[in-house]
């Protein structure tokens, strides 16, 4: 075979990126439950009479039985600890010193997932009751993060 | 189907919504960044390119010359005989009319893409790329086009050192 196997010379790989963006709409129940945070300050989750059950964040159907859901709830701002982990990585890869805490605040019969924080960290245990901190009004934009963060219910 | 239904389910939604703020959204984008492994036969046909070359390989046994050049046959499975050199000549073997660009805007004056077969490999052999210099509606299969090059210097080594194709008259 007259074919060489390699040219030095010629590079080896195609490096370029490809310009992938995205716009997600919140949805229906989306559109209230975060209408609900931004405007009021309120937590708000949907509920099913046919199932028992209370969806937070809400939802538009119950994924039991399909029905449609217009019960609407405010599940109020405080709630226990279903989960957590802490974090060491940062979202670029990098570590950190001083480790992240993400909780699953558990509200009706779901939950949110939110950072925790104003809290030594040696503490944080499952089943221990949090309560939400709302940033001011006038910066909240509709999003999950008009929650800043959790923190443990002062006794 | 969809001309049975008059109303369909769904809240319909206009760019007006989102400008206006009718309407939460979040907008991403992902880090899409790749590295392609060229191999070597795609790795010697860019660097070629960057030479102002556009090259084939030759396989003996099947006596094919293909374009763009790969190491093994497609044909006998056996590693190609050896990288050719090609004209940077050709003719339209198919070609398109586009009006909308690759991220579906729409646009007056269409591009051209054409499957061009190079002078200098088997017949119907050729690469894919963009006609210019070129009356749309003069476009035929069968038309002699060359490549026109960037400059010397302004190539990487990639299929856009052609710019596109051009006719000739011969």
């Amino acid at each position: 075979m007259k074919t060489p196997d390699k040219y030095p010379h010629v590079p080896t790989a195609w490096q370029d990126s490809l310009p992938v963006t995205s716009r997600y709409t919140v949805g229906l129940a989306g559109e209230r439950f975060f209408r609900s945070i931004k405007d009021e300050g309120r937590i708000m989750g949907t509920y099913c009479p046919e199932c028992d059950r209370t969806y937070v964040p809400a939802a538009i159907f119950c994924e039991r039985c399909m029905s449609k859901l217009d019960q609407w709830v405010d599940v109020g701002t405080t709630g226990e600890i279903h989960t957590f982990t802490l974090l060491y990585t940062n979202y670029d890869g990098t570590p950190r010193e001083d480790p992240e805490a993400i909780v699953l605040v558990k509200f009706g019969d779901g939950g949110l997932i939110h950072r925790l924080a104003e809290v030594d960290l040696e503490k944080v245990s499952i089943g221990m009751e949090v309560e939400a901190v709302f940033k001011p009004a006038a910066e909240r934009q509709g999003s999950i993060l008009d929650i800043s963060h959790f923190r443990p219910l002062k006794e | 189907m969809t001309a049975d239904h008059q109303d369909f389910p769904g809240t319909p939604l206009s760019e007006k919504d989102f400008e206006q703020g009718n309407v939460l959204f979040r907008h991403d984008e992902m880090r899409g960044q790749y590295a392609w492994d060229t191999g070597i036969a795609i790795g010697r046909y860019l660097q070629a390119l960057r030479e102002g070359v556009i090259l084939g390989a030759y396989c003996r046994h099947c006596r094919k010359t293909v374009v763009p050049p790969r190491s093994v046959c497609e044909w006998c499975f056996r590693p190609m005989h050896e990288f050719v050199p090609l004209q940077d000549t050709g003719t339209v073997n198919t070609f398109s009319l586009c009006y909308v660009t690759w991220d579906v805007k729409r646009i007056q004056e269409p591009e051209i893409p054409a499957v061009i077969e190079i002078d200098g490999a088997s017949p119907l052999h050729g690469i894919m790329h963009k006609l210019g210099e070129v009356n749309p509606q003069d476009v035929h299969i069968g038309m002699r086009v060359q490549a026109a090059w960037k400059e010397p210097e302004e190539r990487q080594g990639a299929i856009t050192d052609i710019l596109y194709f051009k006719p000739i008259e011969e």
